[in-house]
């Protein structure tokens, strides 16, 4: 499991691709950040990191699908998923170091947007409880979308495809949370609190303001262990049936 | 040992490897020969755990492919069709990653990985990105990876296709070296790579076995006969008359003029004759002014025999023709060019070879 962890860490790090999606993930939060620093109209100077990640979200549901897209479709390419199934490494092994790995670029790119509240704090005063949930939540959203990021890599070889399909299902989980509250849905409350349990949205808003609640762990750890194991089903299952 | 029982493996309702059992001996090279879309490389993606098996069972050093895959592929080096190279890494780091995954300790990864590279001189590229070699490298150090970790047993997809003649050569004699103290089952539709390098060979068309021998025993089984060719000047009718009439003679294949009054025979004999024939067909000619310019004998090659075993009747038959006693003695089929044998005789009985 290591090795596959390690190698995959190579392969974002040796090429320029981490570096790059870091300095565009930091280039987004600049954005955020400037534009939080330009609307202070208020006497206090006053603004919420919470609201940036808010926003910086949005913009993150293309970033992620980038960044898993190739896991699995490329080894199907390459034809290199031969060598990974005949090794005498489990699938489970294999996913689960893949994953890591995918985490441990997610985090690098965390860390790099931690400049902004250090910056923060040296010209003025942070909230620390509030900030340090407000990554909490964000590392589980992030957790998650690279888990349902690389289910999607498994289902196809054509990596812009596996990207494609990612952010339309991550477009699902931002907007659902807004659809579950339109007339229409309103109409069903049944239906609206269905949907609107798999909001990811308001679960990181509960992050942001401070709260660290386990209904809301649960979500995103139970969201994360699905689409895992579904990767796994779904490549037994088409060893099985390929052809 | 790796023994194969019953193997088959259907694509949706496409049969592509049919109910085949052999086993690997030790110490042993055993080759996979069949024409293109034969069933080879989906036979090999089964042995060595990749493809699951639709029916069968695999078992490598007593543990069962399927049951334990892990204590099973431990024991196997698989080098694929398409050699599995990451074409961004570099050739070291490439085979750390392999090491690594084949669990080799982590002290003994350095040296392992430079006995590999060594074994298949590709020391020289060490430090180059996979995707800026050569055709003939990649397969190399696909090689490379599967002796990582000196499995017992290496399951070689097509090892030599891409590589130039030199290179061929030396992967050849690697081959005949690993035979030391490792089985080696490497599959090929090139003929006198097969026979170059192997002990036994199994021949595969459509999903079925047709022959599994030595290469020896495959010649002798399927013509004992030698073919004479005979190159005469004079009177075609005549000799044509003479040769047939000659005892121990079985028929004449052929016969070409080349030039004035040159003719050539080419003649089949009967099973186990020889110089016998040769000798009294060179003096019957003679006897009648004759004159042979060139007279020799021809053992059937392996070529024959592959041609011959692919292009073989199955000996299985319908259910009704077995019934009726009348079976049928054709499908004289051309090896075909696609990847999945669409043979639709899943109704058919087979009787073991």
């Amino acid at each position: 499991m290591f090795s596959i962890y390690k190698k995959e860490l190579q392969s974002f790090f040796y090429t320029p691709f981490a570096y790059i999606m870091t300095a565009l993930f930091m280039f987004l939060f600049t954005l955020m950040f400037n534009n939080a620093l330009g609307n202070i109209d208020h006497p206090v100077f006053q603004f919420t990191f919470p609201d940036i990640f808010y926003n910086v979200i949005f913009f993150f549901i293309f970033l992620i699908p980038i960044l898993t897209m190739r896991t699995f479709a490329d080894e199907r390419k390459f034809g290199t998923e031969v060598l990974l199934m005949t090794s005498p490494v489990s699938v489970i092994k294999i996913i689960l170091g893949k994953y890591l790995a995918n985490l441990t670029v997610f985090l690098f790119m965390i860390a790099g947007s931690s400049v902004f509240p250090i910056f923060t704090h040296l010209h003025g005063t942070l909230i620390m409880n509030q900030l340090i949930c407000a990554y909490i939540g964000f590392f589980a959203w992030g957790a998650m979308f690279i888990a349902v990021g690389m289910l999607v890599s498994s289902f196809t070889e054509n990596s812009i495809i596996a990207a494609v399909i990612g952010e339309i299902i991550m477009f699902v989980f931002l907007f659902i949370d807004d659809f579950s509250r339109t007339d229409f849905i309103m109409q069903y409350p049944k239906l609206q609190s269905f949907l609107y349990a798999f909001a990811a949205q308001p679960r990181f808003a509960y992050f942001s303001q401070g709260f660290i609640r386990l209904s809301d762990l649960v979500f995103f750890l139970s969201a994360i262990i699905i689409c895992l194991s579904w990767n796994y089903i779904a490549i037994e299952r088409r060893r099985w049936k390929r052809g | 040992m790796i023994t194969i029982e019953k193997l088959t493996k259907y694509y949706g309702s496409n049969r592509a490897v049919n109910n085949i059992s052999f086993t690997i001996n030790d110490n042993e090279i055993l080759g996979f020969l069949g024409p293109n879309g034969a069933g080879k490389s989906t036979t090999m993606n089964m042995i060595a755990g990749y493809l699951p098996m639709s029916a069968g069972k695999v078992t490598i050093l007593g543990s069962d492919i399927s049951k334990e895959p892990v204590a099973a592929k431990k024991n196997i080096g698989y080098l694929p069709e398409i050699p599995p190279v990451y074409p961004d890494m570099r050739v070291k780091e490439y085979l750390s990653f392999c090491a690594g995954l084949k669990r080799i300790r982590y002290s003994e990864r350095k040296d392992e990985i430079s006995r590999v590279m060594g074994l298949l001189k590709i020391e020289d590229v060490k430090d180059k990105l996979i995707k800026n070699l050569s055709k003939g490298y990649k397969q190399r150090v696909g090689f490379a990876q599967a002796l990582l970790g000196d499995p017992k047993f290496l399951i070689l997809d097509e090892p030599t296709v891409g590589l130039d003649p030199n290179q061929v050569i030396e992967v050849r004699n690697i081959i005949k070296d690993l035979k030391k103290d490792h089985s080696v089952i490497f599959s090929s539709h090139i003929l006198s790579e097969v026979s170059a390098v192997c002990d036994r060979v199994v021949i595969i068309n459509k999903g079925d076995i047709k022959a599994i021998d030595t290469i020896e025993n495959l010649e002798k089984k399927l013509g004992g006969s030698l073919t004479l060719h005979i190159k005469i000047k004079g009177d075609r009718t005549k000799a044509s008359n003479i040769i047939e009439l000659t005892n121990g003679v079985q028929e004449i294949l052929s016969i070409d003029a080349e030039g004035n009054d040159f003719f050539s025979f080419a003649v089949k004999l009967k099973e186990g004759e020889g110089d016998g024939v040769k000798n009294a067909i060179m003096a019957e000619l003679m006897k009648y002014g004759i004159q042979i310019s060139e007279i020799y004998s021809e053992k059937p090659d392996l070529e024959a025999v592959f041609v011959e075993m692919i292009n073989k009747p199955d000996d299985k038959h319908g259910l009704l023709d077995l019934l009726n006693g009348t079976a049928p003695v054709n499908e004289t089929g051309e090896p075909d060019g696609d990847e999945e044998p669409g043979e639709d005789d899943t109704d058919e009985k087979e009787d073991d070879e």
